[in-house]
């Protein structure tokens, strides 16, 4: 080992410290501890300052062994034991832990359940169990194996033999162990609550025709030849590839319409689900197949038609009484598709496309529109826009619209009564210019027997001449606008009424 | 210990089947003692000088009819100069006991080194086993073996149990027997019960196939087991073998030996060579099969094409000309299926063929599985196949079954004690074991 003093000293060079011996014997290296885990050559190397480097070369803590023992050792007694399950005083030997208690019972023995069984005196079969069918000592049998097999029925059967009888079914086995087991249940005093008793007694419960019946089915079943029950599969695959056709029809047909009729077509976008519509179609192809395939082209369509709409009329009624009030207060419309489709029975009425109300103002009639337009625009209304179309405006509107049709309509029939009138005036002062005086009032009550309608309409209009008309096209303020609307309703429903009665009206009105 | 309802009182499970007896611990994978059903045994005392190495044979000194049985893996497997050999079972049903009592003993102290005293014995039976055979083995257990409990319980339940079903339709190939069982709920429902014994018949068939003379093999293959033969030269293949017999031995060998060893070279031939087609017989489908070889202990070696597929096709067609001339044809595995579900509800049947378990060594026949699943999926639109890929799970299925039965915590209320047995005596068995 060569230090810095060497060194000097082999290079001639004065010594650092004035005292080197000291310096030799000084070294700290021994008072420090080598660390587990490196080796000396490196601990002297580089000495005891990287004790970062001795930590992780320290020896790594394996995890603490579980502790299985759990301390002591377990000791174990091959002692002989003793079963509640069995009658005799058998014991039999078997490893414990010394720990359990030995007077315990066996574990096992609990398992030993019995089924209670039914016994009867000479009298109660006589009394209730008689059976010309069978005899007291087969009952007997037929109990005392039923128990001995645990009412394992299919062993019974097996095992049954009772000779000097019919050979017994297991329906028949069954049906009397049943029986009796009910007769004696029923019959006895019953000491314990009604419900065990029914429950009891429902457990007894069997229909031997039922089984039989049963039992019949499965054995035919069993015997279907090969070809049966490939026929019977070819069958099955033959329903469902019509069912897959009559719904790839539908499905075609609808894309056509939608293709075709755009939105109007009443089609939703959505594709659904068409499960409501298999049962349908399956009947109709069970009624087909029945009708020997008649008709077969066009039968498929006619379910198709039919089966949309009872599904649109059925949506309605469960949402329609439940949100009346939430409606309301949300101002929500609610149309009645089932209401617009009504009787046309057509896919198109059945379903309502979304629209703009301001799209759907009312019209007037294109014979009449000009001067229903002219009415309008002269009381300030514009028919085409209204600034807010709600369902209120536009049904004001509508009324207004329905209102001014009928007055130009009245108008018109005033104008041409006027102009007849003006006719048989002028022609009654041509006569009555050529004719006699005494002629003049048989012509004019003439007149008035041939023109009584015409009549009746000119007096009216005459009336209307005053006020009517007047309000209606001349006054422009609001109040005098319904006053004009009220009284033309009026007149127009007086149109067939008697001259009387309309001139009390028209009094009325003028007050 | 209740989380799985197991609960281990150390019980034995036997199983005892055709080609071998099996016996092990209740709660084990696999039985611990697999020894053939199959022994040997002399009439007469051998030889005092014999020179075979019986030493270190597990034999075992008769009592009444043999004056030596030869058990286990060094049994009847061993030449013997005069030892005959003879199988206590037929068609699954034990038809003597004394030997069948020796063969449990065999098992149970000799191989398992147990004490038969100290464990409750669980032992299997054949769906179609008599009471008088039930009652006897319920003897045979408490008088002879001395058993705190015993149980006998059947091989088709068992089966189930081992499928971990409650309902099935067990399809069980055996050695000799070949049974269908629908089980309910646990039961067998014996109505519906068939068995046949089919795999005889695909046995007979295998062993006409190779010792038939054919164009190729002049006079059949000779079926000489590898102990008759001295030496041997390899020889090309379909070529006569070239084998010396060992005269010492061929004048000692019993005809019942020599038929059992030869039945055995048949079996070890279609077990390694035999096969069955899975979509039904074909010619063109056989043909395309790739041949297979084997050689003989004679040195003879052969390779086989379509005709190793003849012999599995007799599980499943017979032809009808077969039929005809053979009114006492075992029914085929199809034939035997469709006859037990016809016996049960109709309700039944979907259940059962839902809930198909294939078990049994026969069933490893190579495309058994696939064929019966074929058969099946022709005759029935929902069949579910339960067929265990683990052979020992396949071949010893009745024994797993009992064994999952006996370690149940459950069950251990069902065992007769020796106590019951004394009182009640031999009906107890029939009451107890439904």
């Amino acid at each position: 080992m060569s230090n810095s003093a060497d060194v000097r000293s082999i290079l001639s060079l004065p010594s650092a410290s004035a005292t080197p011996a000291p310096s030799h014997k000084k070294p700290t290296l021994p008072s420090a501890r080598k660390p587990d885990g490196i080796s000396r050559e490196l601990f002297s190397l580089i000495g005891p300052s990287s004790t970062t480097l001795v930590a992780q070369l320290a020896k790594p803590r394996l995890k603490q062994k579980p502790n299985l023992g759990a301390g002591s050792k377990i000791k174990w007694e091959w002692r002989a034991f003793k079963n509640g399950g069995r009658t005799d005083s058998l014991q039999l030997r078997h490893w414990v832990k010394a720990s359990t208690d030995p007077d315990a019972e066996y574990p096992f023995a609990k398992y030993n359940v019995q089924r209670p069984t039914f016994t009867y005196t000479q009298e109660e079969y006589t009394l209730w169990l008689h059976d010309n069918d069978w005899t007291k000592e087969e009952t007997d049998y037929l109990m005392a194996i039923v128990q001995e097999y645990d009412t394992r029925w299919y062993v019974i059967q097996d095992r049954y033999e009772y000779s000097g009888t019919v050979p017994r079914s297991m329906e028949d086995l069954k049906d009397r162990y049943c029986s009796v087991c009910r007769k004696l249940l029923r019959n006895r005093p019953w000491t314990g609550d009604e419900s065990t008793k029914q429950q009891l007694l429902s457990s007894f419960a069997f229909d031997k025709e039922r089984e039989v019946l049963r039992k019949r089915y499965v054995t035919s079943l069993e015997n279907r030849t090969p070809e049966q029950i490939a026929e019977e599969e070819a069958l099955y695959m033959e329903i469902k590839r019509l069912e897959q056709n009559e719904r790839r029809f539908k499905r075609d047909r609808d894309d056509l319409l939608r293709t075709i009729a755009g939105i109007e077509s009443g089609l939703p976008d959505v594709v659904e689900d068409e499960v409501q519509l298999t049962g349908l179609t399956l009947d109709s192809k069970r009624s087909k197949k029945k009708g020997g395939g008649a008709g077969d082209l066009d039968s498929p369509s006619t379910p198709l038609i039919a089966a949309p709409l009872p599904k649109r009329a059925a949506l309605p009624p469960p949402t329609l009484p439940k949100n009346s009030a939430y409606d309301l207060q949300h101002c929500i419309t609610r149309t009645d598709a089932a209401g617009a489709a009504g009787a046309g029975a057509s896919t198109k009425a059945a379903h309502q496309p979304a629209y703009l109300r301001s799209f759907k103002m009312p019209f007037p009639k294109s014979s009449i529109a000009p001067k229903v337009t002219q009415v309008l625009v002269e009381l300030g209304v514009s028919p085409t826009r209204l600034v807010m179309p709600t369902q209120g405006n536009v049904a004001l509107l509508e009324e207004l619209m329905d209102a001014t049709a009928v007055l130009v309509e009245t108008k018109k029939v005033v104008d041409k009564v006027e102009y007849d009138i003006q006719v048989l005036k002028n022609r009654l002062g041509m006569q009555s210019t050529a004719g006699a005086n005494a002629e003049e009032g048989d012509g004019g009550g003439d007149a008035m027997e041939v023109d009584a309608g015409d009549d009746a309409d000119g007096d009216a209009d005459g009336e209307g001449e005053d006020g009517r008309a007047q309000s209606v096209v001349s006054t422009r303020s609001a109040r005098s606008r319904k006053h004009g609307r009220r009284s033309l309703s009026i007149s127009s429903v007086d149109t067939s009424a008697t001259i009387s009665t309309r001139a009390g009206t028209k009094r009325q009105r003028r007050n | 210990m209740v989380n799985y309802g197991g609960d281990e009182v150390s019980a034995l499970v036997i199983d005892i089947g055709t080609s071998s007896v099996r016996a092990g611990y209740a709660g084990d994978d696999a039985p611990k003692a697999v020894i053939p059903t199959t022994f040997g045994f002399h009439r007469a005392p051998p030889d005092a000088d014999s020179a075979m190495p019986d030493a270190a044979d597990p034999t075992r000194s008769g009592t009444g009819k043999f004056t030596k049985m030869y058990m286990g893996q060094y049994g009847p497997s061993v030449w013997r100069e005069g030892m005959e050999v003879t199988n206590p079972l037929t068609d699954g049903l034990v038809h003597d006991f004394e030997p069948v009592a020796a063969l449990m003993r065999h098992a149970v102290v000799d191989v398992m080194r147990c004490n038969p005293t100290e464990h409750p014995i669980l032992v299997t039976e054949p769906a179609w086993n008599t009471p008088a055979n039930r009652e006897r083995m319920a003897e045979i257990m408490f008088e002879e073996f001395q058993v705190p409990a015993f149980y006998i319980a059947n091989t088709g339940v068992l089966n189930a149990f081992a499928a971990g079903k409650g309902s099935a339709l067990v399809i069980d190939v055996g050695q000799t027997i070949a049974s269908v069982t629908p089980i309910v709920d646990g039961f067998v429902l014996r109505k519906g019960l068939v068995y046949s014994s089919l795999p005889q018949l695909v046995h007979a068939h295998a062993r006409h196939t190779l010792v038939t003379p054919t164009v190729q093999r002049r006079g059949g293959i000779d079926l000489y087991p590898h102990q008759l033969i001295t030496n041997k030269m390899p020889v090309e293949v379909g070529a006569p073998p070239r084998y010396t017999l060992r005269e010492d031995r061929v004048k000692g060998t019993t005809e019942s030996w020599r038929m059992w060893y030869e039945a055995r070279e048949v079996d070890e031939w279609s077990q390694s060579v035999a096969g069955v087609l899975e979509q039904g017989w074909n010619d063109q489908a056989a043909a395309s099969r790739p041949p297979r070889q084997y050689e003989f202990p004679t040195g003879y070696n052969a390779w086989f094409t379509s005709e190793r597929y003849s012999v599995g096709e007799q599980f499943f067609w017979h032809s009808p000309q077969l039929m005809a001339s053979n009114a006492g044809l075992p029914k085929t595995i199809p034939a035997l299926i469709s006859e037990s579900l016809r016996a049960c509800d109709p309700e039944l049947r979907q259940v059962l063929v839902g809930n198909v378990v294939l078990t049994g060594g026969g069933s490893l026949f190579a495309g058994f599985g696939d064929r019966l699943s074929s058969e099946l999926a022709r005759s029935f639109p929902h069949v579910k196949i339960h067929s265990p890929g683990n052979p020992v799970e396949r071949r010893y299925g009745g024994w797993l079954g009992g064994s999952v039965l006996a370690s149940l915590g459950t069950f251990h209320q069902l065992w007769i004690s020796k106590e019951e047995w004394t009182e009640h005596g031999k009906a107890i068995v029939g009451q107890r074991c439904k």
